[in-house]
């Protein structure tokens, strides 16, 4: 209550071995959604080592609205490209009641199969080249 | 002689030892010292004197080497005259300018120390001529920014130049089709715009400073070569000088300027055209940012139009009524939508859709227009719901973004006196049903968003309207309003279904009007996301409903 900022947006990046978490703090809206996408996706890309899980912490989340969840789904689309299986944690009731509402749960946290293998092969390639 | 000198000021108080070097310390003086007696004749000069007035020597009369405001000041002083004296006496002598202080000497001798302070005085105009332009420049851009009108931006470009820099200014502005838009002003007089049919090339340097290049000095363009065109009426001609300056705009130019001065004026001077080209920059600038709002605000007009939702009403005998409120007001557009497709005859369902695109402003306003067109198109489609919806999704799935949408769908048809409703949701907020005893019900209708994943999933849901029942689909800026006592509360789908139920038996357009007008006020001044309602609804009595209710029950029992 006493925080001039209570709804500050903040991301967190917490990398251990095969997972990158990001902590996502405050409002996810309009004017903050492309930081969580931009952050995640230059995870992404600079990994070398390649990430098996990208777990996405919801616990300080505050506020989310469509805008948030189109970053959500390009996360996920991103994620799936190089074969990692997005997880939402510590989901709060706005963002749990969006993702019923909107039915795309399932869809953001199912586990990567065929793109998995797709990755692979992409990788492959890669250290050919 | 030498008495005076050591009490003289100036120059000679510079000599380091003026007491030993006394007797020659005025004769060397670098400033010209003139030694005159009360009558007027020079009674000696020294070199410096010597060297601005040329043959003059001791024994001449003042009066044949020097002007006459230097004689008359001598005469003056002759007469006693001397002390109504306030400040240095100064005027020109041989095309330079100089102070005169004159002090006394013996035997009513007067000693005339000549300053000069030609270049003194030349710095001090430059200085007020800066001061006057800089001023200038800066009245130009206040007036200029302070309209975002282009004809008007250009009126006063035009006025300004004619007023502050020549006799008569021609604003030439990049054509529109073949056509350029021509302002004239001439000194004193209004300015005139026209849109004329001119051939720039006869201007000498019009060409390329329409192309945004650096003006061409004064000095090459003929005023004689200058196409009549060019001369704005009531200017006193023929032009003796001619200046022709680009108004650099934002990337592309923005027009150029043509300055004339009557060939009775002094013409352009190489600073002046400096300065001509500073304020055409001002100018430029200006009028460069008054025509991309101008365009810019054309552009959004014409997205506006094909973008606004439609007026509702009673069709096949339901009632709708539609109420929309962009996220910012200056908009008028944004990322609710909603449409509704009157089914050919009683038969038909009539199609409503309601929905909401991810994002604000344009961005989403142009995806709401791709939705509304695809859904038009699936018309023939919509017995079933999930069927549009997968197609849907299918035509707005992209790799670029993930920009999704989500929407109600309800087709409705008339029976007898009720209406039948199949509602879907593709991932939106459930509608609500008003019963006509003030209960408020919602339609468990839910479903996947559509535009982002590669399949979707749908429920339909059915339902019965009876007479004086209502639909209301609406979108989350309505539940999201921000606002209330405490000023950072949502509205709520409680206060919405409270709101609703005192609203029972009203028609539709009335109950549109009360949930909006209530999101309103919780609202106050707070910032909102775009709001939209679409209310369903099966008149109670009246004319109409006998008449169609009809219509579509003989259609049935021939099936």
């Amino acid at each position: 209550m006493t925080d001039p900022h209570p709804t500050e947006f903040a991301l967190t990046v917490l990398r251990t071995a095969g997972t990158l978490t990001v902590r996502v703090g405050g409002e996810l809206d309009h004017d903050t959604s492309d930081g969580l996408t931009d952050t995640v996706v230059r995870h992404l890309i600079t990994d070398e080592a390649g990430l098996s899980d990208v777990r996405l912490d919801f616990r300080d989340l505050t506020w989310i609205d469509s805008s948030g969840l189109t970053a959500l789904l390009m996360v996920r689309r991103r994620t799936e490209a190089v074969g990692a299986t997005l997880h939402l944690d510590h989901r709060p009731d706005v963002l749990e009641r969006l993702l019923r509402l909107t039915n795309v749960l399932e869809h953001l946290t199912a586990p990567v199969t065929a793109a998995e293998t797709r990755d692979r092969r992409l990788r492959t390639v890669r250290s050919d080249g | 002689m030498p008495p005076l000198v050591s009490s003289s000021p100036g120059t000679s108080a510079r000599s380091p030892d003026a007491g030993h070097t006394v007797g020659a310390t005025w004769t060397d003086a670098p400033c010209p010292v003139l030694v005159v007696d009360r009558h007027g004749g020079l009674v000696d000069i020294n070199g410096a004197a010597r060297r601005l007035l040329p043959g003059a020597v001791s024994g001449d009369w003042l009066h044949e080497h020097v002007p006459s405001w230097l004689c008359d000041a001598h005469q003056r002083i002759g007469e006693g005259l001397r002390g109504t004296r306030a400040e240095p006496l100064n005027g020109p002598i041989k095309e330079r300018h100089f102070e005169a202080h004159p002090t006394a000497a013996g035997d009513g001798d007067v000693v005339w120390w000549l300053v000069d302070d030609t270049d003194r005085r030349l710095a001090q105009d430059a200085l007020t001529d800066a001061q006057t332009r800089t001023e200038i420049l800066s009245e130009v851009s206040s007036t200029l920014l302070s309209t975002l009108n282009v004809p008007r931006c250009m009126e006063v470009t035009a006025a300004m130049a004619a007023e502050h820099l020549a006799d008569a200014a021609v604003l030439v502005a990049p054509p529109k089709g073949r056509r350029h838009p021509l302002t004239y002003a001439t000194r004193g007089g209004p300015a005139t715009q026209v849109t004329r049919l001119v051939d720039v090339s006869g201007v000498p340097g019009l060409t390329e400073a329409l192309q945004g290049f650096p003006p061409v000095p004064a000095r090459w363009i003929n005023p004689a070569d200058l196409p009549d065109w060019v001369t704005p009426e009531g200017f006193a001609g023929p032009a003796g000088s001619v200046i022709v300056a680009p108004l650099p705009g934002h990337g592309v130019p923005a027009g150029a300027l043509i300055l004339m001065r009557a060939s009775t004026e002094q013409s352009f001077t190489e600073g002046e055209e400096v300065f001509a080209r500073l304020f055409a920059a001002r100018a430029g600038a200006a009028l460069s940012a008054a025509r991309l709002y101008s365009e810019q605000a054309t552009v959004t007009a014409t997205l506006m139009r094909e973008l606004l939702p439609p007026p509702l009403s009673s069709v096949n005998g339901v009632e709708y009524a539609g109420g929309y409120r962009a996220a910012k007001d200056h908009e008028r557009v944004g990322g609710d939508f909603y449409d509704v497709h009157p089914g050919s005859d009683p038969s038909q369902d009539t199609l409503v859709v309601l929905g909401d695109v991810a994002g604000k402003g344009l961005d989403a306003a142009v995806l709401t227009g791709k939705i509304r067109n695809t859904l038009h198109a699936l018309l023939p489609l919509t017995d079933d719901h999930q069927r549009v919806l997968d197609l849907l999704n299918g035509a707005l799935l992209t790799s670029r973004h993930t920009r999704f949408a989500t929407l109600v769908l309800a087709s409705v048809r008339r029976r007898g006196s009720r209406a039948r409703l199949r509602l879907t949701s593709a991932g939106h907020l459930p509608p609500l049903i008003l019963r006509a005893d003030g209960t408020v019900e919602e339609v468990h209708a839910r479903g996947t968003l559509v535009g982002a994943l590669p399949a979707v999933t749908a429920h339909t849901v059915e339902t019965v309207l009876a007479p004086g029942e209502t639909c209301l689909l609406y979108t989350d800026g309505i539940t999201e309003a921000r606002g209330g006592p405490l000023g950072d509360e949502f509205y709520g789908e409680h206060r919405l279904r409270r709101a609703l139920s005192e609203c029972a038996g009203l028609p539709a357009e009335a109950v549109v009007e009360r949930v909006q007008m209530l999101a309103a006020q919780w609202l106050g001044a707070g910032r909102h996301d775009d709001m939209a309602a679409v209310a369903i609804s099966v008149p109670r009595t009246g004319p109409l409903t006998v008449l169609n209710g009809r219509s579509p029950a003989r259609t049935r029992s021939s099936t």
